[in-house]
């Protein structure tokens, strides 16, 4: 009979762990560049703005003014909504798509909303928006990634183990976090 | 066998996305029965004050940048109110904008002193690497929005 080995066991949890969290890794930290970023840019949508003019809407009434819009834009189909913020401007909304008629003058805002395919997924798990049953899931990844952390770090022995050179490894990944922190808190 | 099972499960996902649609619920549940009118709201906040109410009406805005806050449109025109959640808790996406909904929370009424909001401005500015001119606070103001819980919205 084979001899227990808990480094053996290390091993092989390390590995199937890993296999399991590989998607969970990726969508984590591709999200996390993108909204590291959310500064700079809309990590979840692609906003388009476009102007137009048609002839200024006289109309006052609420049914007139949409009926004027519509026929100035060469639009058909009902919006889905239509809101008025205030006498001079009349907003048409469509999927993913407002049109913003400023009345007196005929000028037009058209802006358009589309997902980023796949990012804007990532970014609703890797932020939680889901709650529920994902903050379950999202809790059982991060201590599994505690666990990778750590059961990395008895994979190896001798020199290229923790005794070894991983040490210096750990020490600089350590104080990576806690020195920025330091010079951000105190010294800048 | 494993092929059949990854062409099922890549079928179910595909078609969970194609026929998902109807309602989505943001938050927690609604549970006030009685809709109350957002005009009656704006007409007299002070009512409402601290009142645990139930909207609905068309999202004419969302929070660009963290999706924190919608607008609802009144029921009459040239109205319309904040609902306002906690960064984070809940998540409105920009494309709900268009989309009608039905939101719950506490109706809130706050008064802004002038100090209270070149404050606020000038943190604002510093957040976002803006300038704030002080002079555009002409005097203390009403803030009146919807501390949001729960919101169910109409998607496509």
């Amino acid at each position: 009979m084979k001899k227990f080995s808990w480094r053996r066991l290390n091993i092989v949890l390390h590995r199937d762990i890993g296999y399991l969290t590989v998607a969970m890794l990726i969508i984590y930290g591709v999200s996390g560049i993108a909204v590291n970023h959310i500064q700079d840019w809309n990590p979840n949508f692609v906003r388009e703005k476009q102007f137009k003019e048609i002839e200024p809407i006289t109309a006052t009434e609420r049914d007139s003014v949409k009926a004027e819009a519509m026929r100035g834009l060469g639009l058909t189909e009902e919006p889905k909504n239509f809101f008025r913020p205030d006498p001079e401007t009349a907003q048409l909304f469509y999927e993913n798509l407002t049109y913003s008629v400023d009345l007196p003058t005929g000028n037009v805002l058209i802006e358009t909303t589309q997902r980023r395919m796949v990012l804007f997924e990532m970014n609703q798990l890797h932020l939680n928006a889901p709650k529920g049953l994902w903050t379950f899931i999202a809790d059982l990844f991060a201590l599994s990634l505690i666990f990778m952390g750590i059961s990395g770090m008895f994979i190896q022995k001798g020199k290229t183990g923790l005794m070894g050179r991983g040490k210096w490894f750990v020490l600089i990944g350590t104080v990576i976090p806690v020195g920025y922190w330091i010079w951000y808190q105190y010294l800048q | 066998m494993k092929r059949s099972l990854l062409v099922l499960l890549v079928a179910v996902l595909f078609t969970t996305a194609a026929f998902a649609g109807g309602k989505k619920n943001y938050g927690k549940e609604l549970t006030v029965k009685e809709t109350t009118k957002i005009s009656d709201i704006i007409a007299a906040p002070e009512k409402f004050n601290g009142k645990r109410v139930k909207v609905a009406g068309p999202i004419v805005d969302v929070c660009k940048t963290r999706g924190c806050w919608v607008k609802l449109g009144s029921d009459k025109e040239f109205e319309a109110i904040r609902f306002k959640v906690e960064d984070g808790v809940i998540v409105f996406p920009l494309d709900l904008k268009g989309q009608n909904a039905v939101a719950e929370g506490i109706v809130s009424v706050k008064k802004i002193s002038v100090e209270e909001q070149i404050k606020s401005g000038k943190k604002m500015a510093e957040e976002h690497g803006t300038a704030f001119d002080e002079s555009t606070v002409k005097g203390p103001k009403t803030i009146l929005q919807i501390d949001g819980e729960g919101a169910q919205v109409e998607t496509k």
